[in-house]
Formats: C-alpha cells, structure tokens, sequence
C-alpha cells in the first residue's frame, strides 16, 4: 500500500458532518454522477448465465462505499442510486417505475447503514465492512422483495405444489451469488484499495475537510445501527407473516373477487405499520446518534475489528491498522493523472 | 484522441475498432467490449427520439396511465381478468412502438424465469397447478413491465422528471435528470480517455489465457483504476458546476413554488389526456367486470 497518511484536518474548512447546503448537493451529485457512470459501465460488461443463475457483476459497488465512506453517508447514499436511475434507467429508456423505487430504498439504506459503520477511511477493513454490509442489506432485501412479489402474486402460493420452496432456493442462490460477486470481488476488495487512496485528496475539492475517526460525522445510524436493522428485520418479517395470515385466510374463508380486494388492503395496512416502525426506530437512532456523539464508542470499534478477524485492529492508531492489515499488496495499477 | 486512438488501433486483444469493422470475424466477439462502440450505441439510445401513442401525451397523464394499468392486475387471482389486462399491455406496447431489442430481451427474461422457476418447481415435486400458478404470476409481471415500456420508451426523461415534479417528487430528482442528461456525454468521454491512456502506457495482455481470463483480468484493472482520477476530476467538476448554480440561486428557485410554477407551466392536461385516462380506467372496470361473469382461477386447474 502506498504511504497514504491523511492530511491533517484543515483549519477552517468545513466537517464532513456539518455542511453546507451547496456542499451537501455536491457530495449527492458527485455520488450520483460516479455510480451512474459505474452502472453504464456495469451495462455492458458481459455475464455468464448458468441455467436461472446469473455470474453477472449487478453493480460496481465500490464506486458509492468509496463515496459512503469518504463524504457524509447520508447525502452519498442518498445519490448513489439515483444515479443508477437517471443513468441506466431513464436515459437508457428501461425505467420500470415503482420497480425502481424499491430498489433506490434498498440500495440508500444499505450504503447508509455500510457508510455510518466507517469510523476511519483509512482503516481497509472498516471501507471493506461497509462494502459488504451495503450489498448484504440491499440483496437481502431484494431477495425478500421478490418472495413478496410472489406471495402477493399468485393465490395459496404456499399450497402450490413446489413453489415456495423453489422460490426460497432460486432467490438464495442467487442473491448469496450476488452477495459475493458485488459485494466481494467488486465491492469490499476495490472499495478498502481505493477508500485510503482518495482519502484526504478528494475532501479538500468539494471544499471540506476528510473524515476523521477523531470527530464523528453527524446524522449517522452509527451508534444504533443494529438497532435499525433489527427494526428493520422485525417490520420485513411482520409484512411476511401478514402475507402468509391473509393468504391462508384467502384459502378457507373468503371467496369471491370482491372479497379478494379486502386482502392487499391488509397488506397495505401491514406495510404502513412496518414502515411506521421504521420511521420511528431511525429517529430514535437519529436524535441518540446527535446526543450523544461526543461518547466515544469503542465497544462498536471492538466489533468491527472482531468483525474484521485483523488481529491488531484494536489499537486506535490508524497507521497501525494501516500495516497491520492483512492485504499488502495491491493490484490496482493507480495512477494520478490529474487532467 | 479518441479517433486516433481508435483509428490506428493499439495493438491489444481488445483494441477498438470504428464501425466498419474489418472482416476478421474472431475479432468480432470482443469488440463489443471496445469502450467506443459502448459510447456509441449508448448515446443512440439515451438521445435517440423515438414516436409513439404516449408521446404527444401530457407526461403526467401518462404516469397515471401506468399506474393504473400496471397496479390493477395485483388485486386479483382471476386469470380472466388477468388475461384482459395482459392483452391491453400488450396492444400499448404495440402502438407505443417500443424497440425489437428491448422487446425480445423482456419476452427472453419473462419466459426464462417462469421456466426456471417451474424446473426448480418441479424438483420439489410440482404438477401441472405448478404451471397455472406461475402463469398468473407471469402475466402479472408481464401486465405491469409491459406497461412501464410502453409509458417510459416514449417519454422524455426531462418531461418524465417533470411530470413527477408536479406529483411532488424531491426537486433533487428532476435536478439530477437534467444534468445527467446534460454531463453524460462528457463522462463517458472522460472515461474512454482514461482507460485509453492506460492502454497507451501500459504492454497489451500477451496471452489471452483460459476463457480469456487475463484479458478480463485487465479489463477490470484498468477499470478500477481509472476510477480514482475520475472520481478526483468529477468532484473538482462537481464544485464547479454546484457553485455556479448556487451563485444564481439555484437551489431556493428549485424549492419555491412560484420556481416549481413557472417549471412547470408548459404541462397542460388537454381533453386527450382526460381521455386516455377516462378510457383506461374503463377498459380495467370492464376486465373485472368479465371476469367477475367469467372466473377462471388458479384452484379450478388442481
């Protein structure tokens, strides 16, 4: 690795946490512009089809943790897939309207939750947590997305000889397939090569100063991260078991096609509860995250370094953690050809 | 630079080539990874004009439009009604005039997940009600994809981000269409001259390997690489960009009503629109009231 020491804070520029309004709208555009690219380029490279697996890079995922990582993660992450969305699918003319809007939600929490566990960009392991983690929840959630889609679209889809279960395997295969090639191979291992690298160069041309593990960035779900996922998990397996109670009842008791409009409205009604949770555990994390941002928390840090499996993560010392980590050598030829 | 470059053609397995391509056909295969063919056939596609039924439609009728045909099959297990919408989809992606391509790629992508989802199916044990259970879903899906082609091949994306706006969409939406639709271009030939750069100062694969893996190997290489002065050179345009805008206001005119009105003010439902929607939600009534006549579900089939 290149001896990338990060330039001191600068002395009158702005904190990634407390930016401008400008600001904000140019790390968003920055992150929208760079993973639209990404996600052009993603177009066409070529992918194999194995039978109803596809080994196809789904998106160059280090392009928005590099951008979750370094800026505030809620304004990257909130660009991040719109960019996707203009890119590819508006420009290219394959928007699939509210499709879409499912995927944005999925990809934005996923690198907000992956952006805030980044304490220190210059520590590999933490950039390549948050790659993994941002894919995870967007693939999980994909996956239970498309298993929804089913339950609602077909009647007594748990009767239906064989198809939950294929279902269930087809979606497990494939998003785990998803999981390492987008999360791994072209999320995590480019994403903690390139997070250090850009780290304290590119802060300073947006006009603020790099992220520090010394001053937390602000509005992040940082300290109660697990508890939104949690929530979260809690809400995705309420709508889940909705589903499954309405369809059983749909089986037995109500016939008819009026009657059948009753069921989505339980569905709708389940949704806004688990949506309701959502929204009321991210403002307690939110209004947690800004009370107590001076504590430092270091049991979150232990974690992540066990997380990690880097045997001498602990040490707060970020040049430390820098030699100690695992990977070394890196194959990326960069080069800084600034035009 | 670019027509030099890929004129002479750096000697590399993956060089590029113009479109007459010369008749080497073992070429041919990797030239669609050449970055200028890519840049080509995306810029013919982003700003390609293309007619159709939705075009000289008011833009938010046409977002009602597609809502209301792509969320009406999801309220009922009837394959009757099913069947109705799924043929009205169908006739609105015809006089849409949506591409062959993307066409045949969704007819492809439908008809293969059903019947991988059937195989899985039936490793598990499925029958025949397997088949009728995974037709309803695929005319669902097929109902509510071939709607959204027929309403977005057609539209233009600043009038489409328009028509969202006045749904109250985030500003930041509608922002970020027209200046992708604007820095598209310049990216994708700021990427082309980055990897041709690496491709100049660095020695061609000299052996493809099995499968062609070094040839991958590269290609995702150099990549990576050139993502880290693209990233630096689109933040220092980004600044730019943002700064000018917000020097003119830019932001507190995107948010202000009276900013949002006179955006806006071009869009007018005319008596077309009423009828496209009026004319819509009567065929839907009509398919359930068909198939409220006629029920045909997935249960009678086991």
């Amino acid at each position: 690795m290149t001896t990338t020491t990060p330039s001191p804070a600068r002395v009158g520029l702005p904190h990634p946490g407390e930016l401008s309004r400008s600001q904000k709208l140019m790390v968003f555009v920055l992150s929208m512009t760079t993973f639209g690219l990404a996600n052009i380029i993603t177009e066409v490279l070529p992918s194999i089809q194995l039978g109803p697996i596809e080994l196809s890079i789904s998106y160059l995922a280090f392009v928005p943790v590099v951008m979750v990582s370094l800026f505030h993660p809620l304004w990257a992450a909130l660009g991040a897939p719109l960019g996707e969305i203009i890119f590819v699918d508006l420009l290219m003319g394959n928007f699939s309207g509210i499709g879409e809007l499912e995927g944005y939600i999925q990809l934005a929490l996923g690198l907000y939750i992956g952006g805030s566990l980044v304490r220190d960009p210059l520590r590999k392991w933490q950039v390549a947590l948050a790659a993994f983690v941002a894919v995870f929840i967007d693939k999980v959630l994909g996956g239970i997305t498309d298993i929804v889609k089913v339950l609602i679209g077909v009647a007594d889809a748990e009767f239906v000889e064989g198809l939950p279960e294929s279902i269930l395997v087809l979606e497990a295969v494939e998003q785990s397939v998803d999981i390492v090639i987008s999360g791994i191979l072209f999320g995590a291992i480019p994403a903690m090569l390139l997070a250090p690298r850009l780290h304290g160069r590119i802060e300073p041309l947006l006009g603020m100063a790099p992220r520090t593990p010394e001053v937390p960035v602000a509005q992040r779900a940082r300290i109660s991260a697990p508890f939104v996922i949690l929530a979260l998990v809690l809400g995705l397996v309420s709508v889940v078991a909705a589903i499954l109670d309405e369809l059983d009842l749909n089986g037995i008791v109500l016939e008819g096609e009026f009657v059948e409009n009753y069921g989505p409205q339980v569905l709708w009604i389940s949704v806004g509860v688990a949506l309701t949770i959502l929204v009321i555990a991210i403002l307690v994390a939110r209004s947690r995250a800004t009370s107590s941002i001076a504590a430092s928390s270091s049991d979150i840090d232990d974690r992540l370094a066990a997380a990690a499996q880097a045997p001498a993560t602990v040490t707060t010392e970020p040049a430390t953690a820098e030699s100690s980590a695992v990977e070394s050598a890196s194959p990326v030829s960069t080069d800084s050809t600034d035009k | 630079m670019t027509a030099l470059v890929a004129g002479e053609g750096v000697d590399e397995p993956t060089g590029p080539r113009l479109a007459p391509a010369p008749k080497r056909t073992r070429r041919r295969e990797r030239d669609t990874l050449s970055v200028e063919w890519v840049k080509l056939e995306l810029l013919r596609t982003a700003y390609a004009t293309r007619g159709g039924l939705l075009t000289i439609m008011d833009p938010r009728a046409v977002v009602i439009w597609y809502v209301i045909l792509g969320l009406s099959p999801w309220f009922t297990h009837n394959l009757t009604v099913l069947v109705i919408l799924f043929t009205i989809a169908a006739i609105s992606v015809i006089a849409s005039r949506v591409g062959p391509l993307i066409l045949g790629l969704f007819i492809i992508g439908l008809l293969g997940e059903a019947v991988y989802v059937f195989i899985a199916a039936w490793f598990f044990g499925g029958d025949s009600g397997t088949v009728i259970a995974l037709l309803e879903l695929t005319l669902k899906l097929g109902t509510l994809s071939m709607a959204s082609m027929a309403a977005f091949v057609s539209l233009d994306p600043e009038k489409l981000s328009d028509a969202l706006l006045s749904f109250r969409a985030p500003a930041l939406l509608s922002f970020g269409v027209s200046y992708g639709y604007r820095m598209l271009p310049i990216l994708i030939d700021e990427f082309h001259t980055i990897v041709d750069g690496h491709r100049l100062r660095s020695a061609p694969v000299q052996k493809a390997g099995f499968l062609g893996w070094r040839v991958l190997w590269r290609i995702a290489e150099v990549t990576f690489a050139a993502f880290y002065p693209l990233m630096l050179n689109t933040a220092k345009r980004t600044r730019t960009t943002v700064e000018a805008l917000e020097t003119r206001g830019f932001t507190y005119a995107l948010e202000h009503p009276d900013g949002q009105r006179i955006r806006l003010a071009y869009l007018r439902y005319r008596w077309r629109d009423a009828g496209l929607i009026a004319g819509t939600a009567l065929l839907v009534v009509a398919a359930y009231a068909v198939g409220y006549a006629a029920p045909l579900e997935v249960r009678d089939f086991q």
